[in-house]
């Protein structure tokens, strides 16, 4: 991996279109800052190597040093990565969650790895209205005030700096693939840092298709209802078409053609649609409203599975063949699309120059032509 | 006792170019003194407050140059000798009213000196007054040397009575602020009782009502006079000649550029081949004068600052009398022989009369400019243009900054004058964008907010400061409000007009003479305007952060942002820490990942210091003006302050 600095992230990827706000780099000093979804750079730092370039998702990002780190193998040609098993889930009575947008999985194995120990902090989202910004809880009780469907994008991975300089030890978040992507880098210890340990103690990764650029998605919403008074939005299963916005002055529904002029270009560069380098992965099953798809990667990710289980935090089943595969579709359609792009742009494996993904090229030969 | 009022007349005393001009208007008894602060004319009216009551003097700041040629104005309509000090481009701000003043004459002796600055030494433009005299028919004199001063501003009053006309002495910085030996003349005792006599004519302005109808009347009337003050010019002992009888070249010079003439053909000895005709009486022309001595000459050189006023002006006496002067060849800024940029020195008037005359000169090895740049770029310490320790100036930009930057629209700063200017530079981060003359800034922002309806969505913010909004920052601000535009005018009141030197203005509660004034609340005034009006401490960094970004992403329309902290230089501050503050070295980062330098390379107060050898910040004590801002600038809190108990 090439290790460069400030000014190479700055023009490798934020001039790029490449960022995708995940607060990678933010919180690390006073240079980069997240505000309504946007990374910026206040002032020019002179290092040559720092955390911000090594931590970002979207430049010189390694899949087999993860892999290897995470997996203790390679980075292979599977469609949603490294896993032990794939389950449906809802939280358990346990939790003592009341009714959710979706089947609280997420909220539940946190609350759970809180009170267990498992990890002394979560870092969640809040949020504004429909901005997103990273919280640290330590409170188990506090969690569900944190789940909500959020669209656009927020800096999670700044949060778990922020844990991290606060001195936490066994860090848990909840995040989307490129937010996980990043903490997975930040655990590798890329600036080889001396007595280095990993500090994440649970990564839950949310599968994601694509988010909106806040400051854009704010744009759309302005002329059309009072953003300062948004409650909840929401985008109903298909047919509908539309996001259901819902403020103090009504809801409107907003056609999803015109919401998707809000999703960052940096998206269609991403490969992984699962959170490939989490320990758990949790995501809406498609047609099953009241249910999750839980797929546990990692021999502590699927303890903590099955210890919540046991716990009666989680409802669990495995999930059908006919799921898997439909899963397994949608996934691998993204990773190629992804792949495909950066290979067109001569953005993965580049010779010269910074790359936003090195792989080995034989399995990267073969995931073009699966 | 201030030499200013020493009642020794033939003393000889060291006085500053200013001081001598202000002897020349207590000699005269000015009565009423009025101007604005700007570099190099702020010391005239210090000076005159200074002795206000010793003196029987009313002297005041106004709020603007206009404002007080027209307070002078009053003055002498009332029979008071009365005086005008401003910088050169003040006489812009003042030019309407000084048209009208031409034309309606004035009463009891009136002189407005205006201080210009050639090579922008302290300013942001090289304007110059003297086409102002031309352009409204006033008679103008330019003294050469600090005798001079005293004298002409004197005599000036005198003028102006004679001829009910007011009279422009105009001065440079060079003359200004540089000190020669004065002897001192009478100072005189007056009672004379202010009244303003309208109940004669009507086309009489001294008893009459003082108008300007009917204008081609009264256009002719002046014309008139400045004819018979022409007559008076070619006597004047203001106008001297020092050369041969027929010089080979005749230098026509005034001003300070006299004094470079006379040292340029000293260090050439061509005093036997050149002469110097050193006007004083720069318009009208003495033509008779200057006629016989172009008539004698075997050419021609200009030595002026910075147009070519006395060039064009001759040029045009000499084409309509060449039949007398004869063909002539002139060299001055026109052909190029003397640049028409920048101030004017020795040197140039050297590199002209070589040229010319064919002389050689060697005054400094030919590589002596090559050498002396290199050794300055790289032997000489870097000081930079920058705030002092403890200005508002840098927390606040620090402020606008970052809130610009997170908005992440690409937004921008009109600058204004102030300090504050040099926030094009590092000093302030390079937030200003655009810099012209005082109130540009919220008036060029109140164009640029309208430009919404072009696709413009780049966040507009003007910077103005205290002074600056009463001089010229309301009227762009109304027009903002009035017209929809969307922009932030954000007022940097540091108390005082603190760049020239602290000199009071309507915001605060003390007159130019020292005694308590009513105040004019500057939010209130805002608010009475029409806008929406926060107000914030810029030393409150995380606060006005907030304030900034709250109105900077979700403001309409005109709005005003306040960011009030005294001047750390102000009198009532100086000296006085509130913090005491030192630098944790164990939590110093250093150039560490994390914050590369934050205070010492970007923040750059000058109180801190990069410790090298020790690879920390620290304080220096000395300088540190205890504001405590850097700890909360500090990423790893390293930067400690308490509180100093007084």
């Amino acid at each position: 991996m090439q290790l460069a600095g400030s000014k190479e992230l700055v023009s490798g990827v934020i001039k790029n279109d490449l960022c995708i706000g995940c607060g990678a780099c933010v919180s690390l000093c006073p240079y980069f800052k997240s505000h309504n979804g946007k990374t910026v750079m206040l002032f020019q730092c002179s290092r040559d190597k720092g955390r911000c370039f090594a931590y970002c998702p979207r430049v010189e990002v390694d899949l087999d040093g993860i892999s290897q780190y995470i997996y203790g193998r390679p980075y292979g040609t599977e469609a949603m990565g490294n896993y032990i098993t794939i389950r449906s889930s809802r939280a358990g009575a346990a939790a003592g969650l009341k009714t959710f947008q979706t089947a609280g999985t997420v909220s539940s194995l946190m609350m759970f790895a809180l009170g267990k120990g498992v990890i002394d902090s979560a870092v969640v989202t809040a949020r504004d209205g429909v901005k997103g910004k990273p919280v640290v809880v330590t409170d188990a009780s506090k969690i569900p005030g944190y789940a909500a469907t959020g669209y656009s994008a927020a800096p999670v991975a700044s949060g778990f700096n922020e844990a991290m300089n606060a001195g936490y030890k066994k860090i848990g978040i909840v995040g989307t693939p490129c937010q996980v992507n990043a903490v997975a880098q930040i655990r590798t210890n890329p600036m080889e840092t001396e007595n280095f340990t990993d500090p994440s103690g649970m990564v839950i990764g949310l599968f994601c298709t694509w988010a909106l650029d806040t400051g854009a998605f704010l744009k759309i919403l302005r002329d059309k209802t009072d953003i300062a008074s948004i409650k909840r939005y929401d985008i109903p299963p298909p047919p509908a078409g539309v996001m259901k916005v819902q403020s103090g002055s009504g809801t409107v529904d907003i056609p999803l053609t015109e919401i998707r002029g809000a999703i960052p270009g940096s998206c269609s560069y991403c490969h992984d649609m699962t959170a490939e380098f989490a320990d758990i992965s949790v995501g809406v099953f498609e047609g099953r409203e009241k249910l999750n798809i839980l797929i546990t990667r990692t021999r502590r990710g699927e303890e903590l599975v099955q210890a919540a289980i046991s716990a009666g935090f989680l409802e669990a089943e495995t999930l059908g063949d006919k799921d898997i595969s439909e899963l397994a579709a949608a996934s691998m359609n993204k990773k190629k699309r992804a792949l495909a792009r950066l290979a067109l742009e001569n953005k993965i494996n580049s010779a010269e120059g910074i790359s936003v993904l090195r792989m080995n090229g034989e399995i990267l030969k073969q995931l073009e032509t699966m | 006792m201030s030499v200013l009022t020493d009642k020794n007349a033939g003393k000889t005393a060291l006085l500053m170019g200013n001081e001598a001009l202000v002897r020349g208007a207590l000699e005269a008894g000015v009565r009423v003194a009025a101007g604005y602060p700007g570099t190099p004319s702020s010391d005239i009216i210090e000076n005159l407050a200074k002795v206000a009551d010793e003196r029987n003097i009313y002297v005041e700041w106004s709020v603007n140059e206009k404002v007080s040629l027209e307070v002078a104005a009053a003055g002498s309509f009332a029979g008071l000798r009365s005086l005008c000090v401003m910088k050169q481009n003040g006489v812009n701000v003042a030019s309407d009213f000084l048209l009208h003043l031409a034309l309606s004459g004035t009463r009891a002796g009136m002189v407005l000196i205006p201080c210009d600055d050639p090579g922008s030494i302290s300013s942001v433009n090289e304007g110059e007054s003297r086409h102002f005299a031309r352009l409204v028919e006033v008679p103008l004199l330019e003294p050469g040397n600090f005798q001079e001063a005293r004298e002409m501003v004197r005599w000036a009053f005198e003028l102006s009575e004679q001829f009910r006309t007011l009279v422009m002495v105009r001065s440079v910085t060079r003359l200004s602020h540089a000190s020669g030996n004065v002897t001192l003349g009478e100072l005189p005792e007056s009672d004379t009782k202010a009244y303003f006599r309208f109940d004669g004519n009507l086309l009489d302005a001294q008893t009459g009502p003082v108008i300007t109808a009917p204008v081609p009347m009264r256009h002719a009337n002046q014309q008139k006079k400045l004819k018979q003050i022409a007559e008076v010019f070619e006597t004047s002992k203001f106008n001297t000649y020092t050369g041969p009888e027929k010089p080979e070249l005749l230098i026509i010079t005034s001003s300070a550029c006299s004094l470079y003439s006379v040292e340029a053909v000293s260090l050439l000895k061509l005093e036997d081949r050149v002469g110097i005709l050193k006007l004083g009486t720069t318009w009208p022309l003495p033509e008779k004068l200057v006629k016989s001595h172009i008539t004698k000459a075997g050419a021609v050189l200009f030595v002026e600052e910075v147009l070519p006023f006395l060039e064009e002006n001759v040029k045009v006496l000499a084409l309509d009398s060449i039949e007398e002067t004869g063909i002539k060849k002139y060299y001055g800024k026109i052909n190029g022989t003397i640049p028409s940029v920048n101030e004017m020195n020795p040197d140039h008037v050297i590199k002209a009369l070589t040229s010319i005359i064919g002389v050689e000169y060697s005054g400094m090895p030919a590589d002596y400019e090559q050498k002396a740049n290199i050794a300055m770029f790289t032997k000489a310490p870097a000081r930079e243009l920058t705030f002092c320790p403890g200005c508002p100036h840098r927390a606040s930009f620090w402020s606008i900054h970052n809130s610009l930057a997170m908005d992440n629209r690409d937004g921008f700063v009109c600058g204004d004058i102030g300090c504050y200017t040099m926030a094009i530079l590092g000093a302030g981060f390079n937030s200003i964008k655009t810099a012209h003359a005082m109130g540009s800034g919220t008036g060029i922002a109140s164009g640029f907010g309208k430009l919404g309806m072009f696709g413009m969505e780049q966040p507009v913010v003007s910077v103005c400061g205290d002074s600056t909004f009463f001089h010229a920052g309301m009227p762009p601000l109304v027009n903002a409000i009035h017209n929809g535009s969307d922009m932030l005018m954000i007022i940097l009141d540091n108390r005082g007009t603190a760049m020239t030197g602290f000199q009071p203005h309507p915001g605060l509660e003390v007159d130019a003479m020292g005694n308590r004034a009513d105040a004019t609340d500057i939010a209130e005034v805002c608010r009475a305007l029409g806008a929406t009006v926060v107000t914030s401490d810029p030393f409150d960094i995380a606060g006005t952060q907030e304030k900034l970004m709250d109105t900077i992403e979700n403001g309409k329309g005109a709005r005003v942002m306040i960011l009030r902290q005294i001047c750390a230089l102000s009198p009532e501050k100086k000296g006085k820490k509130q913090y005491e503050v030192t630098v944790d070295t164990s939590l110093c980062r250093g150039t560490d990942c994390g914050c590369d330098r934050l205070c010492t390379r970007v923040f750059r107060c000058p109180g801190l210091v990069w410790n090298k050898a020790g690879g920390h910040a620290q304080i220096d004590e000395i300088i540190c003006a205890g504001c405590g801002v850097c700890t909360d600038i500090c990423p790893a809190g390293a930067i400690k302050r308490s509180e100093v108990t007084k």
